[in-house]
């Protein structure tokens, strides 16, 4: 296995030798640990991120360094098999020590089927971000696959360490933690290293270096320009995919919600409902913010008869819900409490109490939901203080550490304006500034960084998500405990008791925690022009006679009174949804009575950059440019073209030198253009003999070879010599270029 | 290596009119050694006929301070052309014939015992002369082949444990007829390596023959043949040749010229044959009026001057194929 065994020293095992010629700069500086480091850095950025949204980021660096000293040490004593087992070594001891580090409590649950069970999950797409202790389990499995890939990177075998650092990174891929630019990164860094290493003792390195650069230049190029997997999360840099559906990015992505760029809207019908009451159809709610997507944490279990109801007083909704085509999720009115119907069976709840359908529901498949909706005054949310059940503190209060301080700053001085002092007065205030001073828009650029600071202080429209994660940051900020919410809005009206809903209603609020109240939803989103989104796009598609756009109960104009018009619910509360077809009427009028004091809207501070300036271009984009430019010398070496252009400009371009060089380079120029033209001069042909074989009666061409003549073999050679020579030269080689030529005559 | 001061040199040209005065001699000019050398050949050229190569050889040899070995077959003139050039510069010439019997004292000179004074005298031999025709030098013995070779390279005699200078200019153009191989003693490598050039004047082509035979149909136009310079004005041509540039490039030329035969022949041209080569080319710069040597200079000259020094590696192969591939395979810079 090892070079070391195969010297042919007794077959004795030493597990600890001591290499005299080995040092650590020698060691260091190889280009293949330049790739080394790009595959490190890609799985180390993707266990920072999680350290980042959970809470950890200096241990982890810590730890990073601590490895790092640890195999640099012991880099001169070990060898090849020795590191790998030991990295192995350090896996296992890593996964001990988080298993106990999970409360003991939690730990009782823990069996063996439920080990292998949370493994296939983690390679199947399960993200991190979903283990309780996500940060506890970074810190115990990063130091396996840095010390080990440290170490054979150290001792030269890179191949190997390659394999163990793509171990890393691959498992991450696999989990969906790590998105296409750290894939793409830890990939090139991975081709990089084996191929600089493998070259380097040949000593091939810089006759070959070129070959490298341009199959890690097509590896980014390529994978940058075009999608083999459509609709994956990670969209490529250059080609632009098509926008996915608002409804296939809340609702449908079970565990977590990336927050996309340009979304679309669907026109198809999902389901109807008849419900006594039209209210929101909640799917789920997610409780962990990494900063550009939301994550439900947690265990989902199966559905084994009654749930809890919440804490306060509540209304009982009755709802059946028939799936016009298969539906991968179960709406149903917050909070369900039990599920009937041929899906019993195949009903999961979530760690959030949310329903989930382990199966897809088939068209034409119904279900019923009985759900005790919280029935709040406005004086029992004003009143229920700030006294949070520890789960739910610590559940729903975590922001990434990244998270700029002005968000928080930006909602206190929102809840300061609107002289908010409860929880309540925070929310409303916090959604009524959002509602108007954000436009809707379904086409936004998917900005980088936190999501809920760029649209706070950097974009002026989103839609729904944007608007439903920034509140809901903003309200963490304050301490006040928030979730995202998504589901489906109230949809269409077909009759007293049924409403038609569709792919377009899909949708995401915020959802705020009171003591003894429960979850209370707000919708931060303005309604009236996401309605009109919404209206236009069915009657568009409608015109275009598309299929699957109504029931044979909707339609246009079939059930004129228009709910929006009389909400039922006069004294509900303002921005909670109540039994509205559009709950958030309320908050909308809240929204313009406040901002017709002139107290929202004025914050100036932080707004998007002077769109006159010119656009910067992005990180990705430089680096992604930078790539290209060191593929296209790399090609260019490969391919001679340097060689080419360089033999262009110097022979084009003759800088001015002192009269000997100047008549001899004025001579190798014409020499090259008769070279090209012709022949070049052979090995043994003085340049007399050459000119006279070539048959060469130019008298220019002439008087430059005797000028040289004297220059090269005689050293003398006046200014004006070599004047007579350039100006000669420039002459020759203008005739022959067509374009330069005619400049020079016409000038 | 143009100048070697040789004070004693200027008192023993004997019978060259050289003015003895101080070693230093004023250079001529360029055009001036040009025309010279130019003059000196056309005054050959109406004795012999057609050769005018083989003529600015062998004065390129002389202004270069080389000796020539002639091949080639009786009855060409080559003691015409000897003689000629000898004449051409107002110097004295001597003819040796050698023959197996020849001994070095017969070349030399020998201290003869006077009975007036009671006093041994030099009397030199043929070799103090400045032209010396050693005609047929493989068929003397080694011992006196010697003599003379040592005579050449160190333009001194010793006699008797007295050393004598030789005159300046002093040129040996030895001839070797390579027809009769019998009773003659071949020349060694070190020997031949001491003549900067060999050359073959072969028979004269149609019309020169005839042309020859008309001219000396009546009085041999050699007893007509006027000097047209003097030994002083040569040594002042010598001069102006050694002052002739040399440039890098050439140098390194001439350089890689006799590696490439070291390493294609089993006896590549030594140090010694460059430095010819390289004497050689400064005096073909000064004949065609340049004040710097250029490789077409060397390429005329080197296949002359390397050609005979070289053994090849089979006997099928001469030494003129190793110069000629030299030449076609070491490039010019």
């Amino acid at each position: 296995m090892s070079r070391e065994d195969a010297v042919g020293e007794p077959r004795r095992r030493r597990w600890l030798v001591t290499d005299p010629d080995w040092s650590l700069r020698d060691a260091v500086a190889q280009p293949a640990m330049l790739g080394v480091a790009l595959l490190t850095a890609s799985y180390l950025r993707v266990l920072f991120h999680v350290t980042d949204v959970v809470g950890g980021t200096t241990l982890l660096a810590a730890e990073v360094v601590g490895v790092l000293a640890v195999g640099a040490v012991l880099a001169s004593r070990v060898d090849a098999r020795t590191a790998l087992l030991g990295s192995a070594g350090v896996l296992v001891g890593g996964m001990l020590t988080y298993y106990l580090s999970i409360p003991a409590s939690q730990r009782a649950l823990i069996d063996f089927g439920a080990v292998v069970r949370d493994l296939v999950a983690l390679f199947s797409g399960l993200s991190v971000f979903r283990l309780v202790q996500a940060d506890v389990w970074a810190l115990a499995v990063l130091p396996a696959p840095l010390l080990g890939s440290w170490l054979l990177a150290l001792r030269g075998r890179f191949a190997t360490s390659v394999a163990v650092g793509g171990t890393a990174l691959g498992f991450f891929v696999l989990t969906g933690d790590a998105g296409f630019l750290t894939t793409l990164t830890g990939v090139v860094g991975a081709a990089a290293a084996v191929g600089f290493g493998e070259l380097a003792p040949r000593r091939a390195l810089a006759a070959h270096w070129d070959t490298v650069a341009l199959v890690v230049t097509t590896m980014v190029v390529v994978t940058s320009t075009v999608s083999v997997v459509p609709g994956g999360g990670a969209s490529p840099i250059v080609a632009g995919s098509s926008a996915p559906t608002l409804e296939g990015n809340v609702v449908d992505n079970a565990d977590s919600v990336g927050i996309v760029g340009s979304i679309r809207l669907s026109p198809e019908v999902r389901f109807t409902v008849e419900s006594e009451r039209g209210s929101y159809w909640r799917v789920g709610a997610y409780d962990r913010f990494t900063g550009g997507s939301w994550v439900r944490t947690g265990e989902t279990r199966v559905y084994d008869g009654e749930l809890d109801p919440p804490p306060g007083p509540t209304t009982t909704v009755e709802q059946t819900i028939t799936a016009e085509t298969t539906l991968n999720s179960m709406p149903a009115v917050w909070k369900p409490v039990s599920v009937g119907g041929n899906v019993q069976q195949a009903t999961q709840v979530t760690a959030e109490d949310g329903l989930r359908a382990a199966a897809p529901i088939a068209d034409g498949e119904s279900y019923t939901v009985v759900s005790e909706r919280p029935a709040y005054t406005t004086r029992a949310l004003r009143a229920a203080g700030t006294d949070y059940p520890d789960a739910v503190r610590n559940r729903y209060l975590g922001l990434p550490d990244s998270t700029p301080d002005r968000v928080g700053e930006r909602a206190a001085a929102v809840a300061d304006r609107a002289n908010a002092s409860t929880p309540y007065a925070t929310a409303v205030a916090i959604e009524e500034y959002l509602e108007s001073n954000k436009a809707y828009s379904l086409n936004v650029e998917r900005p980088r960084g936190n999501v809920a600071d760029a649209f706070l202080f950097e974009m002026e429209a989103g839609y729904c998500t944007y608007y439903a994660t920034t509140m809901a940051v903003m309200l963490r900020t304050q301490g006040i405990p928030a979730r995202m919410a998504t589901g489906y809005t109230t949809g269409e009206r077909v009759a007293e008791d049924e409403w038609v809903v569709r792919g377009l209603n899909a949708h995401a609020w915020v959802e705020v925690y009171f003591p003894e109240v429960g979850w209370v939803a707000f919708d931060p989103t303005p309604s009236s022009p996401r309605e009109e989104t919404g209206e236009r796009r069915i009657s568009q598609a409608r015109e275009a006679g598309e299929a699957g756009i109504d029931t044979n109960r909707s339609g246009p104009g079939e059930w004129t009174p228009t709910p929006t018009q009389t909400p039922e619910d006069e004294s509900g509360p303002n921005g909670t949804v109540g039994a509205t077809a559009t709950p958030d009427l309320a908050g909308i009028a809240g929204g313009q009575r406040t901002a017709g004091g002139g107290e929202v809207g004025s914050f100036t501070g932080g707004g998007p950059a002077d769109p006159s300036g010119p656009t910067l271009p992005s990180p990705e984009e430089v680096g992604y440019g930078l790539v290209l430019l060191f593929g296209g010398v790399a090609a260019g070496r490969r391919f001679g073209l340097d060689d080419r252009l360089y033999r262009f400009v110097w022979l084009r371009y003759q800088p001015r030198d002192a009269p000997v060089p100047d008549v001899e380079r004025a001579y190798d120029r014409v020499e090259t253009l008769l070279a090209a033209q012709r022949r070049p001069r052979r090995a043994g042909e003085t340049v007399a003999d050459y000119l006279d074989s070539l048959g060469v009666r130019d008298s220019r061409v002439r008087r430059v070879a005797a000028l040289y003549e004297r220059a090269h073999y005689g050293g003398d050679a006046s200014p004006a010599d070599a004047d007579e020579a350039v100006q000669a030269a420039d002459a020759l080689v203008g005739e022959t270029t067509p374009l330069l030529g005619r400049l020079r005559r016409s000038g | 290596m143009s100048d070697e001061p040789r004070s004693d040199g200027g008192d023993a040209a004997v019978e060259a009119g050289g003015d003895p005065g101080p070693s230093a001699f004023e250079p001529l000019s360029v055009e001036a050694a040009a025309d010279l050398i130019g003059e000196i050949v056309d005054n050959v050229e109406r004795v012999i006929v057609g050769k005018r190569d083989a003529v600015e050889h062998i004065l390129v040899a002389t202004v270069a301070r080389g000796h020539v070995l002639l091949e080639d077959v009786p009855g060409t003139g080559k003691t015409m052309l000897a003689r000629s050039v000898a004449t051409s510069v107002d110097a004295s010439f001597r003819r040796v014939q050698f023959t197996p019997d020849l001994l070095p004292s017969d070349v030399t000179g020998v201290n003869v015992f006077n009975q007036k004074t009671q006093e041994f005298e030099f009397q030199a031999g043929p070799v103090f002369a400045n032209v010396v025709l050693a005609d047929e030098i493989n068929r003397a013995p080694p011992k006196t082949q010697s003599a003379l070779l040592e005579a050449m390279e160190e333009r001194q005699v010793t006699v008797d444990g007295e050393t004598r200078p030789l005159p300046e200019p002093f040129v040996v153009i030895a001839t070797q007829n390579d027809v009769e191989s019998g009773r003659t003693y071949e020349l060694p490598m070190a020997e031949i390596d001491r003549f900067a050039k060999k050359l073959r004047l072969g028979y004269p082509e149609g019309d020169q023959e005839a042309e020859i035979i008309g001219r000396t149909a009546g009085h041999h136009p050699i007893e007509e043949l006027e000097p047209v310079t003097d030994g002083h004005t040569l040594r002042r041509a010598r001069e102006t040749a050694g002052q002739v540039t040399l440039s890098e490039p050439v140098r390194s030329y001439i350089g890689r010229l006799a590696a490439h035969t070291r390493n294609n022949a089993q006896l590549g041209v030594s140090p010694r044959g460059s430095i010819a080569l390289a004497r050689t080319s400064q005096v073909r710069a000064l004949l065609d009026g340049r004040d710097y040597v250029t490789p077409d200079d060397v390429q005329a000259e080197v296949r002359t001057v390397f050609a005979h020094r070289i053994r090849p590696r089979t006997g099928s192969e001469t030494g003129e194929d190793v110069v000629a591939s030299a030449l076609s395979s070491v490039t010019v810079e």
